[in-house]
This record gives structure tokens, sequence and C-alpha cells, in this order.
């Protein structure tokens, strides 16, 4: 639209304010440089000012008097259309996408590190919030790893539930006894291990599966775009939850359809069965139950 | 690093060539026809129309002003630059593979096909460097390779030598005069693709479908380096002003079809030409890499596919300042 006929939509407020403008300025610098100094009003009306460093730099390119009397041929044997527009023309040629072109001696390894990178960081981000805990004696670290895993039951578990703190003296010396096999490092069957002590009260049944299944609900019927921490919001309403699992498919990473909710405490697990079972999520209407003890 | 995406061509390309200032860039291609690109900016000057079959191969005489052309119609044909006029046409009785003009542009020596009963040969024409002249349609001299055939050929410096690489993996060395076979070294285990010069012409870099490139002195035949790669091999050359190989091939044009683009290996790859470690790729093409070439001045490169694209590369800063720590010392003690 001409300047004359400003859009209705234009602001107009601008020729009342542009009344005190300062003029800009243009310094030249000792070094070569030229500083500008403009003024304007910004959309809230308020005064800006902007300066300006500028270096001129001339850049002079020489260019080989053969190829610069080549770049003046005439086309030929091109279509009539191309012949007549000169440059680049769009149907022959075109630009592609970036490439990112790193030299290096071991390209290799770092391409794969790239490749590896988004899957290492979604994993990074999980467990961003999760802090690792030893179920034996609340170090930081898997239960797996723990330096008195042979020695020591888990907390929460009759007979070593007693004091940690105590526990770990008594474990070192335990293990300088050491099992029938006498060295630390060598492998101990389970039925051998912690000669004595402790190991009757276990007898009665699998430790971890007995205390897991207790409180352990089974989720199916769930839908593949759910997410674990999803399933944790929901459940937590009814108690401690200590351990969400969603099956998930190791290729395409969609739900396959069912998950386990271990809670701290079996009242919990209860009202929260009672509650979910029929439970409208994501469509699907979700079916809750206790889980059964693994054979 | 844009490249740019030049689709003059409608099949598989089969040769791409800059010529000695860099600033122009021909490709040949299965379509019968030869383009002739700006290398800046992608332009296409021109189209070199004529040809009745398949073009094999293309080169650029020193001068700049005739590109020689051999194609699966039994010719070779030599054209003007500027307009695009076919010049000359020599006939043979088998297609040719490979045309390349000698250090001072007065010779022209061409590979023959061994088909139909007859043998493969290196023919060496006269040219007289002169647009409107007359050229001979003499065959100056005839190499026939008698138990394995030429795929691809070249002079060395000088013109002393006719360097050719056979269809059974090995090299020959003829002397440029006489034609005399002087020497024969099996370098690779199967078919040399490709042959490409160092600036100088002393030394050159050949490709084969046996997975490796090797450099070569052009002299005596000794092997200087060998690059290895995971891939067969249709083309390999030499960069000025880094130190450098770049090597371009992938599966087998014919099975294609049955590879994906990630496991196909289409990518060129740089080595380092003193080195001998592979620095680093560039991928792009979704068709084996038919053609590689490096620019003259060493900033950028060129490489046709067999899925009809010609890529121009121009390097990023970063090509430039790369060095091994070795190299890095030594320009800081001097």
């Amino acid at each position: 639209m001409a300047s004359k006929n400003r859009d209705w939509a234009d602001d107009d407020e601008g020729d009342e304010v542009t009344v005190e403008l300062p003029p800009p300025q243009t310094i030249q610098n000792k070094d070569g440089t030229k500083t500008t100094i403009t003024y304007r009003y910004n959309e809230e009306g308020q005064k800006v000012k902007t300066t300006r460093r500028i270096r001129l730099v001339t850049h002079r390119e020489v260019v080989n008097p053969r190829v610069a009397e080549r770049k003046t041929w005439a086309k030929f044997g091109v279509p009539e259309k191309e012949k007549d527009s000169p440059g680049p023309q769009m149907d022959t040629t075109s630009i592609g996408e970036n490439i990112i072109f790193r030299l290096s001696t071991n390209w290799r390894q770092d391409t794969k590190d790239e490749a590896k990178d988004p899957n290492a960081n979604a994993m990074k981000d999980k467990l961003k919030d999760k802090t690792v805990k030893c179920r034996i004696c609340n170090g930081e670290h898997f239960t797996a790893r723990c330096p008195y895993k042979d020695t020591m039951a888990p907390v929460g578990a009759e007979g070593a539930a007693g004091d940690v703190a105590a526990g770990m003296g008594d474990d070192l010396s335990a293990a300088q006894q050491g099992g029938p096999a006498g060295k630390k490092g060598s492998y101990v069957p389970p039925a051998l291990r912690n000669s004595g002590g402790a190991a009757g009260e276990k007898m009665g049944g699998n430790k971890y599966g007995e205390r897991d299944d207790f409180a352990t609900l089974r989720v199916t019927n769930v839908s593949e775009m759910a997410e674990e921490g999803e399933l944790r919001d929901m459940f937590e309403r009814f108690g401690r939850v200590t351990r969400v699992f969603l099956a998930k498919d190791r290729e395409t990473g969609l739900a396959k359809g069912f998950a386990f909710i271990s809670f701290a405490d079996r009242g919990d697990a209860v009202k929260a069965c009672s509650k979910m079972d029929g439970y409208g999520f994501k469509h699907l209407i979700l079916r809750v139950e206790f889980a059964k003890k693994a054979a | 690093m844009r490249p740019i995406l030049l689709s003059g061509h409608e099949r598989a390309l089969t040769q791409i060539k800059f010529n000695p200032d860099g600033d122009l860039l021909f490709s040949v291609a299965k379509d019968q026809q030869i383009c002739v690109w700006y290398s800046h900016n992608g332009e296409r000057l021109g189209v070199y129309k004529g040809h009745q079959g398949a073009i094999w191969t293309v080169d650029v005489d020193p001068t700049s002003t005739f590109i020689a052309s051999g194609s699966a119609d039994n010719t070779i044909r030599l054209w003007e630059i500027k307009t695009g006029r076919c010049l000359k046409t020599w006939d043979f009785l088998t297609a040719v593979k490979r045309v390349e003009f000698s250090e001072d542009g007065r010779q022209l020596l061409g590979v023959t096909e061994k088909r139909m009963g007859h043998l493969g040969t290196i023919v060496v024409l006269n040219i007289t460097p002169d647009v409107d002249a007359e050229q001979s349609d003499e065959r100056e001299m005839t190499i026939v390779c008698g138990e394995s055939k030429a795929t691809v050929a070249g002079w060395s410096y000088l013109n002393k030598y006719i360097i050719a690489g056979h269809e059974d993996g090995s090299v020959s060395q003829y002397d440029g005069k006489t034609g005399e076979l002087l020497d024969n070294v099996p370098l690779h285990d199967l078919q040399v693709t490709d042959l490409q010069w160092s600036p100088d012409r002393t030394y050159f870099i050949t490709a084969s479908k046996d997975k490796t490139a090797r450099l070569t002195a052009a002299r005596n035949l000794e092997p200087l380096k060998k690059y290895t790669a995971d891939t067969p091999l249709n083309s390999a050359c030499i960069t000025p002003k880094k130190d450098f190989v770049i090597l371009g091939g992938g599966q087998a044009a014919m099975d294609v079809t049955t590879t994906a683009a990630r496991q196909g290996k289409f990518e060129a790859r740089f080595y380092h030409k003193i080195f001998v470690d592979e620095i680093g790729r560039v991928r792009g093409h979704f068709g084996p890499l038919n053609s590689v070439a490096a620019h003259p001045t060493g900033k950028g490169y060129a490489s046709g596919g067999e899925d009809g694209y010609v890529r121009v590369h121009h390097f990023d800063k970063g090509y430039f300042d790369f060095m091994y720590e070795v190299e890095r010392e030594r320009q800081n003690r001097l």
C-alpha cells in the first residue's frame, strides 16, 4: 500500500512521538572504525539509543583473466529458457543440505559418540531425579555392587534389619573369616554363604521375591503410549511407590501393555488395587491385580 | 559445508573433470550428453550434444580450449569448450572407456574396450592445438593389450610413460613414444577402476574393486601407499594443497536396489595421503560414487554418483586447519 494511504491497522502514534529525537551522530575513531549513534522509539514508546561500531574492510580478490573471460561466455546447447537467464537455474542446480564435515583422526569414534548421545541423554534425564540406593546398606550404589552383599541381609528383611552401622563392623570381620571357600573373591554358593548367623532365618523363602510380590500390583491393558512417570503419578496417590516397571518394546520404545507397581506398604497396595482396577487410562480400562509370585 | 547439487543428467554419472583453472566442471553420464558447469556457483554453461551412446569418459586439454570424450558409440569426439561445436570424430571398432590429453595437449590417448572379437587397445592420436585446424585421422600409435584389457590409462610426467590399469588388477608402464611394454606389476587383486595423477604427474592413485586404493610412483611403479576401504572403489583422487586423498565407491550398482543407503557406503572417504588414516567421510549420494575429482586449487571437490547427481563441495576453514600433531609441531619449529 502506498505510504500516503496508511493502512488502518498501522499505529499512527508514531507521528506524535518522533518530535524530540536527537539527530544521529557519526564519530570517526582513531583505530579506523566508525561509531554511529542513532535514536529511535521502540514499540512501547521508550527511547532507544543504538550505538554501532563499524569497521570497513576492503576485500580484494584477484581473478585469473582466463577465468574471468570464461564467465562471460554465452550459454549453448541448453534449453532456450535457460539460455537467456543468467545465474544458476532452479531445475538443474540446487543447494544441498548442510554437511558437517570435520576431519579428525578418530572421526569414527566421534560419529559413534554423536549417534549414542541422544539415547544417553534421554537416559540421563530419566535417571536425573532417581537416586541409587542399596537395599543392603542404604549406600549410594546398586545392591549388586554392595561390598556387604555376601555378608548382610537386605535392610528390611528380618534378621539383618536391626542396625546397619553396627552390622558393618561385623561384616568386615565376617568377610575375613570367610565362607568355606576362604578367599573373598571366589564364588560361594548362596546356600553356604554367611554360614551360621542369620542364614537360618532366611530359609523361610526367597527374600527378595517375597518382599516384592507382597505389595506389587500387576497392571495390564496399559496404553502403548503410557510412560512410567504417569503410572507412578497415578499410583502414588495411594501410598509410597517403591518401584514402577513398565514393559517396553526394545526396538520401538512403545509400552507392551503391562506394568508392575511395587508399594512400600501392602495396605496401600490393597487400596490401589481396588480403586484402580477398571480405571480408564488413555482410552483403555486398566486391569489391576496382585502380582503372582514368579515361578 | 553446503554442497551444490547439479542435476543435468538423467542417468548415472560416469566421469567428472575440472579444467586446469578449476572454474569449469565437465560431467559425462550414460545419457549421451556432456555438461559443463561453473564450479563456483553450479551454473550450467552448456551441453555438448552429438554422441549416440553412453559416454564413459571426458578430459580437458591444458589450455581449456578442447575437451575430448569417449563413448559407447565407438567414437572419440573432440569439442570446442566455448561453443559446444564438435570438431572431430574418430571412429573405433569398440567402445571407448577412457581418454586423456597429454601434459602438453598435443596428444590424446584413448582406451578401447575388448569386445566382439577385438582386443582391448590403447590408441594415441595427435591433436593440432587450433580450433579451426583440420585434425588428423591417423593413429599415432596403437598398443594392444593381449593379456588383460586396459580399463584406465594416463600420461605420466613429460609424456614419458603411459600408465594403464587392467581388468585383472595389474598396472603396466608403457613407453610414451614407442608404446613398448616396460613393466607390469600386479598392484590390485581385482579390476582397476580409476587412475588419477598427482599435480606433477610423478605419481598416481589407482582405485580398484578389491576395496583398496594405491599410490604408486610412475617412474618405476614402486608402491608408495595403500588405502584400505570397506567397499569396492570406483574412483580416487589426490587433493592439492592438503595431503589427502579422496576415495569414492559403494555397493556395486547392480546390488544397489537391495541395499539401504546407510549400509551402501555411498560416501566420499578422506584419507591422509601420508599417514594412510581415514580422517573423514562426506555422505550425500544415494548411489555409489562413480567419479570423484579434486578442485585443482585444492579448495573443493566434486563427486558424481550412480544416482545421476553431481555434488560440488567447497571446503570450510576447518578442512584447511586440520593437521596432525606432528605436522603442527613441525610447523611451529620452522
